[in-house]
This record gives structure tokens, C-alpha cells and sequence, in this order.
């Protein structure tokens, strides 16, 4: 295209948009049938290069290389000559002195206004050499598109008096500063994008994984080889060839793709949506075969590109810092806290110190081990040991019940997501669970998913994480609904789990099924992890659990969305199904993370607070309708298939039948017909020996089974006598069936190691227990011994003493609600002020979060309810006991 | 052309939209509110701590209707919403002076 003479202004302008769109029509014919995206843009900067400078030379009336002292200068993308279809013209009138710039205002806006006219976006700047070597910590864009500078016109000695010494300068003197802000721009666009590559829609250019973080590789490239030896070099020089053969495909595609996007909406919008996902799949673009494919096809090419640049940045990135190391620094991450034999942190970076590839499977999973407790990211080096290590075919065959331990221990860390997310990049995870290959970087469209399949399984695992780091705050849900500080909540709740392990399982898993040929991704998903579970040997109930988070991940929302969750018959329903409190707290973090993965908008503080309602009000059910709800012996008959699996082979299922009748139904959900299996004979050896008490547990964590007719000052005897052991009570759960023979459940923490360290103390604990309960011994003078002695420490959290009452859950039993500070010997002396007042425990669900004692008691007097006066009575007595300031 | 509000109990909305759809009103704006009328909350207890539960979740639904549809979309909703409890909400109706599509520039009820 060339500039026609002899025209008016106006004539010449419409021949140049003329020539302009005839050559852009040609080059998007050319990308359209080769799919090469930069050719494309390399092209269209040229074109740009002739219409600007032909312009050049008539608006100023001179010649190409004049006049002195003033240049033309394409910066940033035009600059580098990738000039995307409706990308901005970065233009810089560059002058000697500020006069200079002065004299040129006038050319240098009928020029930019021309341009505009012409349908060119134009973004021009006039700076002065001098301020061009000054770095712009408020405008650094600027000073990064200079590296990206390309002469145009003017006075060809300015220019290179830019590029040879001013710049250089620039870096030389700033480096530090430069690097350091490029960096922090960068960490605050991933922070805009939720530091993920794995957007269902994402930007080509600004999203992590995108063409920016090419640009950013190639600047971090750049400054640092103009400080080092002051040469103009292309990036790529630099990089090392394994490098250069994963990013320059990325760069092709992905040039490609964004191309499409400007060519298809004739205009710099560089959102792949789903429709252009579509056309761009359709036409098979930037994939060898050339040939339609499915979107979902083309978007997993996409992603491993994207991952490919992100990597490349991530590379670039580790060697700027490494080189800014100086030797002390690096003797002090040598040393490191959180180095260990194995690996070594550098800067934030974990290394391998062993080069050949791993011959067993704890060292490889130690190195996630490492990232997941903190919050580390995998060297380069790293990433190679681990493909190496998987490749090389020295590692034995993989045992994933051995596995399970450190699996375990990652998946408890508060760093897991990031290490899963490596562990999958690496092919690590789908090693371990071959479900996961079905689910990398899959799109599921919908309104509402943001992030890919796999990317969305991390960050509701992270979402999880970040609830455990959350301070304890005395806060009350009645505050937390108002003040919308909810999250408070769901941490309360994550920090009272007895097994987080089966949560973080359960999410893992939650949707792979949406990767696996099956119209029900939740019946996958099921089938995907019950072969998983059961290579980690995980034992059967907590299998169930897992099972049973799975299969009803979606329910608890369902619930909140089309049930009214304040008719109790919704609660009721649903508390049926959540069964235990334990499940039910899994459940609802299940929940709150699913939605809260889904996209940064989707729990809404008003949803927030309904899933929050939901569960209180399940939760209450649970605890204050168990007395209605007991076994029948025909009921419990149904689990038959069960029940005779672990039915002794002298033992009828009638007499079995006759243990469980009247039992609550919460003793089948929470205890495995193992263990039911236990407690039955337990029971048939009650004609030997009326007290039945059994101990198991290790280190500081143990169990006691108690099982043995109903008494008075029963639940407060075998308290009495553990507090008078030194344990303290966590857990306990006391039933009792038709027959008065009750089966009391206590989990305790061996204080002073007592069972640990003396081992025939355990059979001594029983036997004491043994006559304490048949009256033959007595706990009181230990206790009393104990307890004089026993000076608690402080509370680090205050916990209102509460006493409640409520006649109305149970039809026959009055219920009593007790919320204190837990201390040793509480629950003895609640049990004990209750018996004394002759009150029956029917069913006691005693639990400690922390350091909150929540008890539930069901109690009666003589078969009846608690009279109102009774229960004043009681209320005063268990205020004074409670009391912050009695021990 | 009038403009419907209608508070509705949450766990009713889906059959109020689909009610809505199937009379041909398929644009509609919808938030997550709370709020109470004459049904009033009540106390709770979780762990120990008493709360009330006064302002309870609703949908809010906005349409605006071109004067045909008013009635019948009414009636939809009270078909859909209806469970003669405390709390089934309520429908306020006001006129619209104007409606104006933003890409094309329509008027009246042609941009609605």
C-alpha cells in the first residue's frame, strides 16, 4: 500500500482506510485458511507500519528520517510486531527536549487524529529521552513497553541512543524495582482471576496462562540480560530448548485463538466464551488434524498450553529470584527450617536432593507432603525428578492402602489444594486414582461454573482450608447472620470434625463421575471411589461415610432451595437422611465449599446463612428427637443381611434382635455392625458377669464400652472413675434398650499416658471400673485427690456457662441442653447432680469442640417428665457447678 | 405497562417461575431478600446460644408486564405460591411510565 500524491486530505484519507481494510480483509482471508495467528498479527503490524509512517511523512512534511532530535517509536504489542486484529497502536513521540515536544504537539495530533479516523485505536504518548530513563513506578506500563520498543520514523540517532543507553540505564540502575513491581502486577491480575488458569470462559491475554504471562516471561528475560551484559536480546535465546518447545505451541495457539476472538466480534475483546469455544472447535483451529472436534476437546488443548505458559512464567520467575541471590541469603535457605533430609527449600521453591528418580512412593508423595504443609512451590528441578521418578519404571508397584498415611497427612495440610493441583499436573494424582484423568481441565458448561472440573474439586478443598485457618472468635450465629460474617460459622463447624480426612476424600471425588461415561455423575463418581476406597483400606463405616457424602452432595442445597427449611417436617426429612451429627456436619461443609468453588459469587451471604439454618436446625433435631426414635425389634430385623454377618455362631438373630430392641436408631448409624458385633456379645456375657467393660484405644486416644443393666449414679460412677484415672471425657453416647440394659460409649484422652506407658493398667482400669460399679470399690477418694490437685489452665476462648430446658422434642423425656467451659471432672459433676436429684439419664450425647463442653441429656423421674420446679432446681445447682471460677 | 413485585417464600420460587414461563413471561429479575410481614420469627438455640430468627429469606421478583399480562401473571404466581400458611408472601403492582430497550433504543412495550 502506498501513499497517493497529488490528493486532498480528505481524498487520501479514504483511500488509505480503502487500502487499509482491503489488506486487513486479505489478511484475515489468509489467517481464516492457515490458522496462523502470528503471521496474522506480524502482518498486520506491517500494515499498520505503512500507514503510519506514509502519514508520518505527510502530516510533518518531511522526510522519513527527519527531523533531528524527534522520533516515532511503536511501543508494546505493535512494538514486538504482534498486532492482534483490533489491538491498540501504541504509539511514542519521542523528543530531544521538552521544547522539542512543544513544537511537534500539533503534527503529533493531526497524526493520532488521523489514525483514529482511519479506525485505528491509537494509544500515543510524547515523552522526552530523559524521562523515558526514569522508571514509572505509577505508570510501569510504560516503562515495559520500551523494552518492546521498534523504530518508525524520525531521527534514527535518538532512537538509538533510546535502545543503547537509555533503556540499558534504566534497567541497570532499577532492576530490582522493576522486577519487583512487573511481579506484583502480575500476582494482582492472577489475584483477579482467583489465581486459577482453569476458567470455563477465560481471557486469552490477561487470565493466568495467558498471553501477558508470555509477555512477562519474555520482559523478566529481557532485564535481566540488559542489566547483565546491556544486549537487546530475543527472549528465547534464552530459554532452554525443552522450554521454547512447550511455549512456543502455546504462544501459536493461543495467538491463534485470540485472532478468532478479534476477527469474530471485530473488536479487542479477548473473552473466550462458550459460543466461541464452539465456532473455534468447529473449525478444528491451531489443531493438527485441521478437523471439527468437540469444544470440550479443543478447550483441554487450550488449558494445556495455557499450563504450559503459566509454567514457562513460573521457570522465568524462579530464575530472576535465583539470581538476585546473593551467597549469605542462599546459606540461609540452605538451612532452612523447612528443609529436611530429602528436599531443600530455596526461596519459596522445594528441590529434590536426590537426582536419580525416586524407588519408593513415601519419598515422591514427601515431596507434596512438603508443599501442602507450606504452602511451597515445586522447582523446576522438582517437576523433572517427579516426571522422571514416575517414567523411569523404578518405582515399585504402587500400594495405595500404603499410600493412604501420607495421602492422609496432605490432604490434611492447609496448603492441599496447592499440592493436589500439583500432584495432578504431574500425572501424580491420576497415577493414584486413574478417575482423575477423566476430569483434567474438563469443561462442563453451565450459567454458573467458572472454573474447570478438576480446578473446582481444588478449590473447594482450598475453601475448606481456609476455614480451618480462620481464628476462633466468640462470636454467636445471631451476631454472624446480622453481621454476615458467616464464614465464622462454617469454621466452628470444620474445627469440631472428628474425621476431616473422610471430608477432603469425599470432595476430592465429589464429581468425577462428570468425567466418566454415565448419565448420572453421581453414581460414577460412587463407583470411581468405592475401587479407590477400598485400595486405601479404609475400614467399612468410614467408607460409608464417604459414600454417603458423595451420594448426597447436592441434597443439602437442593434442600435450601425448595424446601421451606423452617417447617419441621423439611428438618425432619432431612436429619433422616443426614442420620448422625457427624455426617451432618461433613454434609454441610460438602456443601459450602461446592457452592463457594463454583465462582466467587455463587454462596451469597442470604445462601450462606440458609445452609448455616439448615444445619442448626438439623443439627438440634438430631440431638433432641433421639428419644423417639428407637428400634423396634421387627426394624432392627431388617438388617439381616448385616446383622448375620457378624452374628457369633452360637447366638440366634432373635436374641440379637432382643439386644437392639429399643436401642436408639442413632446406635445403628453410628456404630458399624463390627463393632454392634462387639457389643452383642458383650451383652450375652452379661449372665457371667453383670458389668461389662471394655478398653481399647492407643497413644493418648482411647475408647470404653460400659455395657451393663441400668442403675442410679451409673453414667456418674464410670465418670467418677475416669476423671479419677486422669482421662478426660471427649465423647460419650448413653443408651439403653427396652430390656434396661444400657451401652455407653466414651471416647477420653489419656492425660498423663497412664494406658500407654503401663500397659497392665488397662486391665486394671477394668477390673477398678468392674467393682466400682457392682460396689465393691470406690472412685471417690482418688477423685478427691485429683481434683484438689487439679488446677486447670486458663481458657484461651470464654464460654458462657448455659443451662436449657426443652419439654417439648421428646414425648416422654425432658431434655437438658448444658454448654460450658470444658474442664476435667465436668462431666462427673453434672452426672452426679443429676443423680442425685434422682434423675434418670435415658440417652446422654456428651461432646467437647475445643475447649466447649456441649452435652445433651434426656431425663426423666420415674418414667416422667421433669417437673417445672425440678428443673429450677437443677438449673441452680448446674450454674454454680458450671461457673468459670469453680474448678 | 405495570410493573409486578412479588415476595415469595424461597422454596416456592422454581414453581413461580416456571408458572410465569408458561404464561409467556420469560424476563424477570430476581434477588435473594430478607424480610417479614405478619409472620414474625421466632427463638432458637444452637449450642448454647439463643437467637431469633426474625427476618426470614424470600425471593423478590420484578417484572414488568405489559397491561395484557398483569393479571394472569398474578394469578400464576398466587397459583405457584400459594400454601395458605403465614409467610406466603405478597404481589404489589405499580405503573410504568416508560421502558426503554438500552441496544436498540425501543420504546413502550416493544422493549419489554
Amino acid at each position: 500500500m502506498e501513499f497517493p500524491p497529488n490528493t486532498t486530505a480528505t481524498e487520501s484519507l479514504k483511500t488509505w482506510a480503502n487500502g487499509y481494510a482491503a489488506e486487513m480483509t486479505a489478511i484475515r482471508q489468509a489467517f481464516e485458511a492457515t490458522g496462523d495467528g502470528l503471521t496474522a498479527v506480524r502482518r498486520r503490524a506491517e500494515l499498520v507500519d505503512q500507514v503510519v509512517t506514509g502519514l508520518y511523512a505527510d502530516i510533518l512534511s518531511v522526510p522519513l528520517h527527519e527531523p533531528a532530535n524527534f522520533c516515532l517509536v511503536a511501543v508494546g504489542g505493535y512494538g514486538r510486531q504482534e498486532l492482534f486484529p483490533y489491538s491498540d497502536v501504541d504509539l511514542l513521540f519521542l523528543s530531544h527536549s521538552k521544547r522539542i515536544e512543544e513544537n511537534q504537539r500539533g503534527p503529533v495530533a493531526a497524526l493520532a487524529r488521523t489514525l483514529w479516523d482511519l479506525g485505528l485505536r491509537v494509544g500515543n504518548t510524547s515523552r522526552t529521552l530523559t524521562e523515558c530513563g526514569e522508571l514509572h513506578r505509577d505508570n510501569l506500563e510504560f516503562s515495559v513497553a520500551l523494552l518492546d520498543s521498534r523504530y518508525l520514523a524520525g531521527d534514527t540517532q535518538m532512537f538509538t541512543l533510546l535502545r543503547r543507553e537509555i533503556v540499558p540505564h534504566l534497567v541497570a540502575r532499577d532492576r530490582q524495582v522493576f522486577v519487583q513491581d512487573l511481579l506484583t502486577i502480575t500476582r494482582q491480575r492472577y489475584a483477579k482471576y482467583g489465581q486459577t488458569i482453569f476458567h470455563l470462559e477465560p481471557n486469552l491475554k490477561e487470565a493466568p496462562g495467558g498471553l501477558r504471562d508470555f509477555q512477562v516471561a519474555r520482559w523478566l528475560t529481557l532485564i535481566q540480560e540488559l542489566e547483565k551484559s546491556g544486549q537487546w536480546i530475543s527472549a528465547e535465546t534464552r530459554w532452554s530448548p525443552e522450554t521454547c518447545a512447550e511455549a512456543q505451541p502455546a504462544l501459536q495457539f493461543l495467538s491463534a485463538a485470540r485472532c478468532f476472538l478479534h476477527f469474530g466480534q471485530g473488536r479487542d475483546d479477548n473473552h473466550l466464551t462458550y459460543e466461541f469455544q464452539q465456532e473455534v472447535a468447529d473449525l478444528g483451529l491451531r489443531l493438527q488434524v485441521g478437523h471439527p472436534t468437540p469444544a470440550a476437546h479443543w478447550m483441554r488443548r487450550y488449558f494445556r498450553h495455557a499450563r504450559g505458559i503459566g509454567r514457562l512464567l513460573s521457570q522465568v520467575r524462579e530464575e530472576v529470584e535465583s539470581s538476585r541471590s546473593s551467597l549469605y541469603s542462599l546459606f540461609l535457605d540452605w538451612r532452612s527450617r523447612l528443609s529436611n533430609t530429602d528436599f531443600s527449600v530455596l526461596r519459596g521453591r522445594v528441590f529434590p536432593r536426590q537426582t536419580a528418580p525416586a524407588t519408593e512412593w513415601p519419598l515422591v508423595l514427601g515431596l507434596f507432603e512438603r508443599v501442602a504443609r507450606h504452602g511451597l512451590e515445586l522447582s523446576r528441578e522438582a517437576e523433572r525428578w517427579v516426571a522422571a521418578s514416575l517414567e523411569a519404571g523404578a518405582l515399585p508397584r504402587l500400594d495405595l492402602a500404603a499410600a493412604w498415611p501420607p495421602l492422609r497427612q496432605i490432604l490434611l495440610l492447609p496448603h492441599a489444594a496447592q499440592a493436589l493441583r500439583a500432584m495432578h499436573q504431574l500425572e501424580l494424582l491420576p497415577c493414584l486414582f486413574p478417575a482423575f484423568r477423566a476430569i483434567d481441565s474438563l469443561v462442563i458448561r453451565d450459567f454458573y461454573h467458572r472454573y474447570t472440573v478438576d480446578e473446582h474439586t481444588f478449590m473447594a478443598i482450598q475453601h475448606l482450608h481456609a476455614l480451618g485457618q480462620k481464628p476462633v472468635r466468640p462470636a454467636s450465629p445471631a451476631a454472624e447472620a446480622q453481621d454476615e460474617n458467616w464464614e465464622d460459622s462454617f469454621a466452628e463447624i470444620f474445627r469440631a470434625l472428628e474425621q476431616p480426612e473422610l471430608l477432603f476424600l469425599a470432595v476430592l471425588f465429589h464429581d468425577v463421575g462428570k468425567g466418566l461415561a454415565s448419565s448420572n455423575h453421581i453414581q460414577a463418581g460412587l463407583e470411581a471411589v468405592e475401587q479407590a476406597t477400598a485400595g486405601l483400606a479404609l475400614a467399612l463405616e468410614d467408607r460409608a461415610t464417604v459414600h454417603f457424602l458423595i451420594a448426597s452432595h447436592l441434597e443439602m442445597f437442593a434442600t435450601l432451595q425448595r424446601r421451606d427449611i423452617f417447617d419441621p417436617e423439611t428438618v425432619r426429612a432431612f436429619a433422616e437422611k443426614a442420620a448422625t451429627p457427624e455426617r451432618l456436619k461433613m454434609l454441610c461443609l460438602l456443601t459450602y465449599a461446592d457452592v463457594r468453588a463454583v465462582n466467587p459469587e455463587a454462596l451469597t451471604p442470604w445462601k450462606a446463612e440458609m445452609l448455616w439454618r439448615l444445619y442448626a436446625a438439623t443439627l438440634n433435631h438430631l440431638h433432641r428427637h433421639l428419644d423417639d426414635q428407637r428400634l423396634q425389634a421387627a426394624e432392627a430385623g431388617k438388617e439381616s443381611p448385616a446383622l448375620l454377618s457378624v452374628l457369633p455362631w452360637d447366638a440366634t438373630p432373635q436374641r440379637m434382635m432382643e439386644f437392639l430392641d429399643g436401642l436408639p436408631k442413632r446406635y445403628l448409624a453410628t456404630h458399624s455392625w463390627e463393632v454392634i458385633g462387639r457389643h452383642f456379645e458383650m451383652f450375652r456375657q452379661l449372665g457371667q458377669n453383670p458389668v461389662q467393660a471394655r478398653l481399647h484405644g492407643q497413644k493418648r486416644d482411647w475408647h470404653l464400652t460400659v455395657i451393663t443393666w441400668d442403675r442410679p449414679f451409673l453414667f456418674a460412677s464410670v465418670t467418677g472413675s475416669l476423671t479419677a484415672w486422669g482421662m478426660n471425657i471427649l465423647k460419650a453416647d448413653a443408651f439403653a434398650n427396652r430390656a434396661g440394659v444400657v451401652v455407653d460409649t466414651f471416647r477420653f484422652v489419656d492425660l498423663h499416658g497412664t494406658l500407654e506407658l503401663n500397659p497392665s493398667e488397662v486391665e486394671r482400669f477394668q477390673k477398678f471400673l468392674e467393682d466400682v460399679l457392682q460396689g465393691s470399690a470406690s472412685f471417690e477418694p482418688l477423685l478427691a485427690g485429683r481434683l484438689n490437685h487439679h488446677r486447670p489452665p486458663r481458657a484461651k476462648l470464654e464460654v458462657p456457662p448455659y443451662v436449657g430446658f426443652d419439654d417439648h422434642s421428646s414425648s416422654h423425656s425432658t431434655l437438658l441442653e448444658v454448654v460450658a467451659e470444658d474442664r476435667p471432672g465436668l462431666l462427673y459433676r453434672v452426672s452426679t447432680e443429676l443423680a442425685r436429684l434422682n434423675c434418670n439419664i435415658e440417652v446422654a450425647l456428651v461432646n467437647t469442640e475445643g475447649e466447649k463442653a456441649l452435652d445433651v441429656f434426656y431425663l426423666t423421674v420415674n418414667g416422667r417428665k421433669l417437673g417445672t420446679a425440678l428443673q429450677e432446681g437443677i438449673r441452680h445447682r448446674l450454674e454454680k457447678v458450671l461457673a468459670p471460677h469453680n474448678p | 405497562m405495570t410493573k409486578l413485585e412479588a415476595i415469595i417464600q424461597s422454596s416456592r420460587f422454581e414453581s413461580v417461575k416456571n408458572a410465569l414461563l408458561e404464561i409467556g413471561v420469560s424476563g424477570m429479575t430476581v434477588s435473594e431478600v430478607r424480610g417479614h410481614g405478619r409472620q414474625k420469627g421466632h427463638t432458637e438455640v444452637y449450642r448454647g446460644h439463643e437467637y431469633t430468627v426474625d427476618l426470614l429469606p424470600k425471593h423478590k421478583i420484578e417484572i414488568v408486564l405489559p397491561n395484557n399480562l398483569v393479571e394472569p401473571a398474578v394469578q400464576a404466581i398466587i397459583k405457584a405460591a400459594k400454601t395458605g400458611k403465614i409467610g406466603d408472601g405478597k404481589i404489589f403492582l405499580s405503573k410504568v411510565d416508560e421502558a426503554i430497550r438500552i441496544r436498540n433504543e425501543e420504546h413502550g412495550e416493544a422493549a419489554l
